[in-house]
Formats: C-alpha cells, structure tokens, sequence
C-alpha cells in the first residue's frame, strides 16, 4: 500500500514537472510581454511633460494628481463605466436567452445558428463600426427609414452616446452568448427532467435549478463584456465622435495629439486599475458558492 | 593514346574568373545598399505619391532605393526623441508637420542644410521661409491654409470673414476638425482682431462660435459628407481639402477669410544621426523638384513649396490663392511653447458636451 502510494506520488511528480516543462516557455513569453511594457509604463506615468522637451526624466505623482483632481477627467472615467454597466447589463440579459435557447435547441439549423452568431467576429470591430456609421448617419438607413415612415424629424444617432452602446453591444454579445453557451451545455438535461417531474415549472426550473448552476459561467461572461466594454477604442472613437470621450480614446488623444507619454501613461493605469478592481469586486460580491473554481 | 585533360582550364583560374563575373552582381548589391533611404512617412495617399512622384521617377534611376516606413506622426516625432542618443538613427528623413518639426528642432534633433546639400533649398516659396528654422532644419513639401470651405449648392452668399459664423443665421451649420485645435484657435485669435498669437481672443471667439452650434469631426474626411447631406454648409478646413472633395465631386468650395489665413506646412527633416545623410540630401534635393511638387498639387490640392513649379490649366485655376490674401505663418515657437495648454483647453471646452 505503502509502496503504490510511493509509485502514485512520484507519477505526480513526473507529471507536475513535465507539466511544468510544456508551460514555462509561454510563461515566460506571456509574462515578459506583458510585464515589461507595463514596468515601461509605470516609469513613463512618473515623468514630466513639457511641451518643448516632450518627456522629461522625474519622478512624480503630479500626473495622477492631475487625473484625480480634475472633474473632467473624473467625468471621462465615469461615462466610461456608466457606458460599461449598461452595456454588460443589456448583453447578459439578450445573451442569457439567446444562449440557454441555442444550448437545449435540438434543431439540425443549431449548427447554423452558431455560424451566423460567430460570422460577425470574422469582420473587424472597425469594419463593423463603419457599417454602423452608415446606418446611424444623418442620410443613412435608419434616418431614410424614418423619415419615410414619420415624416419630417428622422433620426440622427451618430456621435451619441446612444450609438457607442449599440456598437459596443454589436461586438461584445457574440462573446457573451458564446460564453453562456458553452456553460448552459455543461448542464446536465436530466436535472431539469427531475425538476419537472417534482412539480417545477420551467421558468422556476430555470431560475431555482439552471441559474444557480450556470452562475460562475454568467459571472464571466459579465466580466468578459465589462474588460472590453472598458477598453473599447474604435467605436466609441468612429460612432460617438470627438465630444464623446471615454477613457481609451481620450488616452490616445494625450499620446498623439499631445505627444504627452506620462499622462498617457496614467489614463492607461488607471483605466486597468480600475478594470482590475471592479473584477475583483465583482467576483467578491458573488457569493462563493456561485463563483467560478 | 595519350591521356585527354578534361580541364582545360585550371580550377584556380575558374575560382578567379567566376570571382570576376560575380563582381559586378556584388558591387552593385553594395552600390544599391550604400544608397538606401529610410522615410518615415504617413501612409495612404501621401505615401502612394512620394512613390509615384519622387522615388520612382527621380531617385529609383539614380540608383537609390527608398524604403517607406509607415505610421502616424507623433510616434515619429517620438522615435526621434528617443534616439537621439543613439550614433545611428531608424530614419534618413522624417516627416511632420511644421509644428512637431518645430518641437525636433527645438530638441537639437534636426541636421542644418544649406544650398550645397540641397541646391533646391534656394527655390523655396519666401512666403514660407521662418527664421533659421524652415528651410533650413523643417523643409517645407506641400502647403495650404485654412479657409472657409462652404456648400455653394446651398450657400449663395458665403461668409467672407471667420467673425462672420458667429451670425446666428449659421447656428448648427458650421463645422470644424477635432484635431485642428491650434490651428482653429491661431485662426479665431485673427478672427477675433488679434495677432495669431493671441490665444485668449481666440479662446473667447472659439466660445462664442461653440454657443453658436460648432459641429466638431474627428477626421478631415468626415466634413464632406456632412457637407453633402446638408448637416453642415460651412466648415474651417484647408482649402486643400476642398480641391480634393471637389475633384470627388462632393459640393464644396473654398476661400480665404479676410482676416487672414493660417499657414499649414507639411514637410520633412533629416534627422542629426541620419544612418546615410548624402542620400537624405538627395531625397530632400528630389522632394523640391518642380514635377515632384506638381504632382502632389494635381493630386493633393496643396501648393508646391518651391517657386519653379508653376501650374497650368485647372489645377492652378483650384490652387491660386487671391493676390490680396493675408497669409500668417504661425510663430512655431510660441504656438510649440503653448501646445499643451490650448490642447487641454480645447478639449475641455469645445470638444466637451
């Protein structure tokens, strides 16, 4: 017994070690990729700008003073992670459905189904965006539509906020549903069966049986959808136009209008930080037994 | 019968004539490296020109080769400033705008030239000449100002003036370029009866000019299809841009505002530590030839920098800019030294909801 239990552990050793083995070379790779430009980062957040000397070698805290202490800047961050909320929101809503739907479809047009869920993510977010922009332009369809139909007024949406959620929306819900899909077909069908056969009825089954199950895969989604909502750049920049700003586009306007790296550096710390701390919080305020393992 | 030489030539003298034909294929390939030059350009149009109009036709013949290397200007204007410390540099030439050209040579970074490195330097346009800086640090290859661009399907009496759009008959009809900030603020401060560097006046005309519905885009070509939808009827732009939207055939026109218009100069800098100077003189030296200046002009809509290049037919018909007009060079070092601070206020105040 003894002796098996000796042969079990150095097997685990060997596997622990040729595990290790296979994964240290992406480590490594993904770490230093990773780290590296962060450590750059966090140096270039510490210096000085000046505009005819561009960055200046300092080490200071005035460019986060600069950030915390003006309300506009405030105010970026806020619309930022009001823009995010709603749209998180809206995708775990319209995804929770939509997935559940497509994970019990027993339908041969499933695999169809999934297809054109995943067709959008071949085209790029820009190409996306501009297709948008056409649709969401004075002139565009939805103005012609709605002029047809109503009359004098029609619709203009771009360079609104209004826009920046649908076209966020646009491109993180095949995320979300993917994600959910995945979750909800990891569920065992016969749980609901047994439900049933106790009396449950299916909304009941689903909120009372299926959610709970499904949580920590809800929970990532949701965080999925909040990363990139958080670090949206191109929609916000194409669909809400110059007097919309949210966080990433204001960071390149510091870096290629200002040519101002330091506090370009801190609008993009402070944009992860709070991605970060939010996910954590998000995680902590789920309650354990609902989180992901 | 006696032994047959298969060799008739022995193996060292076939080592030695083979060395002979190779020698011209390997001089050559040094003749074709030691006359490489790197450009650090913007891509798109501007970069399909610089090939069509300089390196192929001018500098491919005289045995240079150009290599392109595309991106956006402040990451160059960065690259330079980084490594300036370095004895061999990325990049034979650069290019910026005037201003971030002013910043470079602020910083040193910039090599000085002169007729005997670049002979065309002496047909460079007076009008563009500043200080020890242009033509001699920044050197000047396309240029425009910025005017007033109007609907002449819809506008039948444009307005003459930039202090004109402040007439509540234009509210909501008016539009301008996000990024354009110094310039549209340099432009204002003449509006508003000041010398171009009276950013103040400009801040407070800019104000008035945002109560009154100031349509702000992000990029220069998202103007004409505002214009062409009837979203706005005017706009503040280089009248650059109204040639080229007018050989698209969107409905725009242009002219230049009483008060003065302020020059915008797009051009190149050979950086101190240049891996190949000579070459970036010819490049320089080709860049201020008339059929490279007129192609841009055909194509671009912006004038040649040099006095030798002068147009025909519809392009100098587009380009001719009234005798009267008041032209301003912009005062490099004060608009550099105010930069950040009129950008900020930009931002906050008129890009802001």
């Amino acid at each position: 017994m003894t002796q098996a239990g000796a042969l079990e552990r150095a097997e685990a050793r060997r596997n622990s070690a040729s595990a290790g083995v296979l994964v240290a070379p992406a480590l490594v790779i993904a770490v230093v990729m990773m780290l590296a430009p962060l450590a750059i980062l966090a140096r270039y957040s510490l210096n000085r700008f000046d505009p005819a000397e561009l960055m200046v070698t300092a080490f200071t805290a005035q460019n986060y003073v600069k950030f915390f202490s003006d309300p506009f800047y405030l105010g970026v961050l806020w619309t930022t992670l009001r823009v995010t909320v709603i749209v998180t929101v809206v995708c775990l809503l319209l995804g929770v459905p939509m997935a559940w739907r497509l994970a019990r479809s027993a339908s041969r047009w499933k695999s169809a189904w999934i297809v054109l869920l995943i067709l959008p993510l071949f085209i790029g977010s820009v190409t996306r965006t501009a297709g948008w922009m056409i649709l969401f332009a004075r002139g565009g369809m939805l103005d012609i539509v709605a002029r047809a139909l109503f009359g004098y007024g029609g619709v203009d949406l771009m360079f609104t906020e209004t826009a920046v959620i649908f076209g966020i929306i646009s491109i993180n819900l095949p995320f979300t549903i993917l994600t959910l899909q995945s979750v909800f077909e990891g569920i065992d069908t016969r749980l609901e069966e047994a439900a049933a056969s106790m009396g449950a009825a299916p909304a009941q089954c689903f909120r009372r049986v299926i959610m709970p199950l499904a949580m920590p895969g809800v929970l990532i989604a949701g965080v999925l959808c909040f990363i990139l909502s958080m670090n949206a750049f191109a929609t916000p920049l194409l669909l809400g136009g110059p007097r919309f700003q949210m966080m990433g586009p204001l960071l390149y306007w510091e870096f290629s209008n200002n040519n101002n790296w330091p506090f370009a550096g801190v609008l993009a710390f402070i944009l992860m930080a709070t991605t970060l701390a939010l996910t954590v919080l998000a995680n902590i305020a789920v309650p354990r037994r609902y989180r992901p393992a | 019968m006696g032994k047959v030489n298969f060799m008739p030539v022995s193996r060292r003298s076939v080592l030695a004539g083979a060395a002979a034909l190779a020698a011209p294929a390997l001089l050559s390939r040094t003749a074709k490296a030691d006359e490489r030059c790197v450009v650090g350009t913007w891509g798109g149009d501007y970069a399909r020109l610089l090939r069509e109009n300089i390196d192929d036709p001018i500098l491919k013949p005289a045995g240079v080769e150009v290599v392109q290397a595309v991106g956006d200007e402040a990451p160059r204007l960065a690259q330079l400033q980084a490594q300036r410390q370095l004895p061999r540099g990325a990049l034979d030439i650069s290019c910026l705008g005037a201003l971030n050209g002013s910043v470079a040579a602020n910083l040193n970074l910039l090599e000085t030239l002169d007729e005997t490195k670049v002979p065309n330097l002496k047909h460079v346009d007076a009008r563009l000449h500043s200080g020890t800086f242009m033509p001699n640090q920044f050197v000047p290859h396309i240029w425009s100002v910025q005017g007033i661009a109007y609907n002449p399907q819809t506008v039948k009496d444009p307005p003459k003036k930039l202090a004109d759009l402040l007439d509540p008959k234009w509210k909501g009809k008016v539009g301008a370029l996000a990024t354009a900030d110094k310039w549209v603020i340099q432009g204002a401060a003449l509006a508003a009866g000041g010398s171009s560097n009276d950013f103040d006046k400009g801040k407070e005309f800019l104000l008035k000019l945002n109560a009154n519905g100031l349509r702000v885009y992000p990029q220069t070509d998202d103007m004409a299809p505002a214009f062409k939808s009837g979203e706005i009827e005017v706009g503040i732009v280089w009248l650059a841009r109204t040639v080229m939207w007018q050989n698209a055939e969107f409905p725009v026109a242009g002219l230049v505002p009483e008060e003065g218009a302020i020059i915008y100069i797009s051009g190149m800098v050979v950086p101190k530590n240049a891996p190949d100077k000579e070459t970036a003189f010819k490049y320089m030296n080709a860049l201020l030839e008339p059929s490279a200046q007129r192609g841009f002009a055909a194509h671009m809509g912006y004038i040649p920098t040099v006095n030798d290049a002068e147009l025909a037919g519809k392009v100098a018909e587009q380009l001719a800019l009234p005798t009267d007009a008041k032209l301003v060079q912009p005062d490099y070092a004060k608009v550099t030294a105010a930069s950040a601070d009129l950008s900020d206020w930009w931002l906050k105040n008129i890009l802001r909801k």
